[in-house]
C-alpha cells in the first residue's frame, strides 16, 4: 500500500485506511462528474433513442456494397405529390462509390507507410541519443528525450490540424502529422530495446579496438534490429488505424468517406467503410505477426 | 626497452576492503605469465587492471599502471589512446560476450575491426570485409576444428565453442598483449588442447605477451614460463615454472584467509620473492 504513496509528501495514502481514503476520493470524483452533467441535464439518452438504435442496426446490417449486386437497378425519388424528382441506378452508384473506397483506402495506406518510415528514421538518433547505456553526452540525452515526450504527448490529430494550416490539405499534412506523432512513440521503443541489450557483446567489440561506428554497426545494430523490425510493424499497423481517421480533418484518405458518411447519416455505407478499415488491419495484423515470427 | 606490463605500488580497494596490493610487478615482451592462486585472491582483478578495463564496481586503483608503454593510472587516458590500446590488447574473459546475432565467423571477424583502415574500416559498417581477412577467420575457426560452424549465429553455439569463438576474434585482433582469463574453463579435455595451442601460437610472434589466469594447474607448463601466485590480492612468490614444485602450489591453496584472524594467531608473513628487476 506504500508504493500507493508515491512521493514523500503523499503520506495520507499510507495503510489500509490510506487505500480506503483513496478509493472514497475517487469515489466521490466519479459522483461529482455524475452529478455535475446530470445537473446541467447533459445526461440524456436523446428523444428516441430505441428507435434510432434499432434504426441504425437494421443499416449496418445492410452495407452499402451490398447493393452492387442486389440494389434496385431504377430508385425513383418523388415529391409528395408524385412528382417524378430524380432517378438512380443504385448498383452503378455504389460501384462508384467502391471505386472511391479503393481509392481512399490506397491513400489512408500511402499516409501510414510513409508516416510510419519517416518517424522510424527520425527516431532513430533520437532513441540512440536517449538510450542510457549508449552514454551520449547528457544535454543532448535531455533535448532528444524533450522532443520525444513532446511528440508523444501531442496527438496525431492536433498535429494534423496545425499542419493542415501550414502545408494544405492533403496526404501530405497527413503523412507528416503522422510522422510526428509516431516519432515519439518509435523513439520510447527503440531505446528500451537498446537499453535491454546484451553490454557484455558490445563491450567485447569495444575491446577489440573498433570504433565506435564500428561498435555500434557490430555490437549494437545486430542485436536491435529484429526489436526495431518488430516495433515498426506494431506501430505502422497502429497508423493504418490513425490514419483513417486523419480524413475527417482534411488530410486525405479513408476519414474523409468516413465524415462524409456520418454526416449524410448514411449508415450503410458506414457500415461498408468500417468493414474495409476491419479487413484492412486485421490482415496486416496477420502480415506482421509472419514477419515477426520469421525475424525471432 | 619498455615493459609489456608494469605496475608501481598498485592498489585496488572496493568498498572499503583492499582486492589487490603489488609493490612491483614488470612483465617484459615475449614472457607468457600464468597467474595462479585460491579464489578471491585477485587474479582477474589483476587482468582486468592490465586490460584496462574496470578492475571491480566501483573500485578505487592507487599507484601507476603502465601497459604497452601507455600509463592507465591514475590519470585515465584519452580516447584515441584508449582505443589504440585495446586495438594491441586481446582481452579474453567471462564478461566480454559474442554478438549473439552474428554468424561465428562474423564474431571472429569483428577481431580484426581495428585494424582496418581508410575505406575498409568504412566497408566494414556493412560487414563488408576484405577476402583475405574473411579467409584468415575461417583458417582460425579451423585450427580450433569450428569449421562446419562458421555460419552458425552465436546465440546457437554451445558453450565451449563460444569460449573457442571468442579466443579466434581475439587471434584476428593480432595484438601484442593477450590477457586469458581461465581460457579453458568450459573445455572438455581435447578442445584444452586445442584451445592451448591456439593461445601459445597467437602470442608466439616477436615481442607478444601471454598472460593467463589458470585454475587448471596441470596447463602451466604448456602456457607460461613464469608463473605468480597470489593470495588475498598479494603477491606470494613469482617463479620460473622449471623451478615450480607441487609443495609451493599446494601451499598456495592451503594458506588461511589473512587478516585480524590470522595476524593474531601469530602467522609468519609470506616469504615473498617479488618483481625479479
Amino acid at each position: 500500500m506504500t508504493t500507493l504513496a508515491g512521493g514523500r509528501p503523499w503520506r495520507l495514502a499510507r495503510g489500509r485506511s490510506g487505500f480506503a481514503l483513496l478509493v472514497a476520493l475517487y469515489g466521490a470524483l466519479v459522483a461529482a462528474c455524475l452529478l455535475s452533467l446530470a445537473g446541467a441535464g447533459e445526461l440524456s439518452l436523446g428523444r428516441n433513442p430505441w428507435d434510432n438504435l434499432l434504426k441504425t442496426v437494421g443499416e449496418f446490417a445492410r452495407p452499402s456494397f451490398l447493393d452492387v449486386w442486389f440494389g434496385p437497378e431504377r430508385l425513383e425519388y418523388r415529391s409528395d405529390d408524385g412528382t417524378l424528382l430524380r432517378v438512380e441506378d443504385r448498383r452503378q452508384v455504389e460501384a462508384d462509390f467502391l471505386a472511391a473506397l479503393g481509392r481512399a483506402t490506397w491513400v489512408t495506406f500511402q499516409i501510414a507507410t510513409l508516416g510510419s518510415l519517416l518517424a522510424a528514421l527520425l527516431a532513430l538518433p533520437l532513441a540512440c541519443a536517449v538510450a542510457r547505456n549508449l552514454r551520449a553526452p547528457r544535454p543532448l540525452a535531455l533535448a532528444a528525450k524533450a522532443v520525444l515526450d513532446v511528440a508523444r504527448a501531442v496527438h496525431t490529430l492536433v498535429f494534423g490540424l496545425i499542419l493542415v494550416g501550414i502545408v494544405g490539405l492533403g496526404p501530405t499534412a497527413g503523412v507528416l502529422a503522422i510522422a510526428l506523432h509516431s516519432m515519439g512513440t518509435y523513439g520510447k521503443l527503440f531505446a528500451e530495446s537498446i537499453e535491454s541489450l546484451d553490454m557484455a557483446a558490445v563491450d567485447a567489440v569495444r575491446a577489440t579496438g573498433a570504433g565506435e561506428a564500428q561498435v555500434f554497426f557490430h555490437g549494437v545494430w545486430p542485436s536491435v534490429l529484429p526489436q526495431f523490425v518488430g516495433h515498426h510493424l506494431y506501430v505502422w499497423e497502429f497508423n493504418i488505424r490513425d490514419s483513417t481517421i486523419l480524413g475527417l480533418i482534411g488530410a486525405g484518405g479513408l476519414g474523409l468517406l468516413i465524415s462524409e458518411a456520418v454526416s449524410l447519416f448514411q449508415w450503410s455505407r458506414l457500415a461498408t467503410l468500417l468493414l474495409v478499415v476491419v479487413a484492412l488491419v486485421m490482415s496486416f495484423d496477420a502480415l506482421s505477426r509472419r514477419i515477426r515470427e520469421a525475424l525471432r | 626497452m619498455t615493459a609489456a606490463v608494469q605496475l608501481d605500488d598498485v592498489q585496488v580497494a572496493a568498498a572499503g576492503r583492499v582486492l589487490l596490493q603489488l609493490p612491483r610487478l614488470r612483465i617484459e615482451p615475449g614472457e607468457r605469465v600464468a597467474i595462479v592462486g585460491p579464489n578471491g585472491a585477485g587474479k582477474s582483478t589483476l587482468l582486468r587492471l592490465m586490460a584496462g578495463l574496470p578492475p571491480a564496481p566501483r573500485a578505487q586503483v592507487r599507484g601507476v599502471v603502465q601497459v604497452l608503454g601507455r600509463r592507465l593510472a591514475p590519470a585515465p587516458l584519452p580516447a584515441a589512446q584508449r582505443r589504440a590500446l585495446r586495438r594491441e590488447t586481446g582481452v579474453l574473459m567471462q564478461g566480454l560476450h559474442l554478438v549473439p546475432r552474428l554468424s561465428a565467423r562474423e564474431n571472429v571477424l569483428v577481431g580484426a575491426l581495428g585494424r582496418l583502415q581508410g575505406i575498409q574500416a568504412w566497408r566494414s559498417l556493412l560487414r563488408w570485409y576484405p577476402q583475405a581477412l574473411v579467409a584468415e577467420a575461417d583458417a582460425a575457426l579451423a585450427t580450433l576444428g569450428l569449421t562446419d560452424q562458421a555460419g552458425v549465429r552465436a546465440d546457437r553455439l554451445s558453450g565451449g565453442e563460444r569460449q573457442k569463438v571468442a579466443l579466434a576474434r581475439m587471434q584476428l585482433q593480432q595484438p601484442r598483449l593477450l590477457l586469458a582469463d581461465e581460457p579453458t574453463s568450459a573445455l572438455d579435455p581435447a578442445a584444452t588442447a586445442q584451445v592451448c595451442a591456439a593461445l601459445v601460437a597467437a602470442a608466439s610472434g616477436p615481442g607478444r605477451t601471454l598472460v593467463t589466469v589458470v585454475h587448471d594447474l596441470e596447463l602451466l607448463p604448456r602456457l607460461a614460463t613464469r608463473v605468480i601466485g597470489l593470495a588475498d590480492g598479494r603477491p606470494v612468490w613469482d617463479l620460473p615454472v622449471a623451478e615450480l614444485n607441487p609443495l609451493t602450489l599446494q601451499a598456495l591453496y592451503a594458506r588461511p584467509p589473512a587478516g585480524p584472524a590470522a595476524a593474531a594467531a601469530g602467522l609468519p608473513p609470506p616469504t615473498a620473492r617479488l618483481a625479479r628487476a
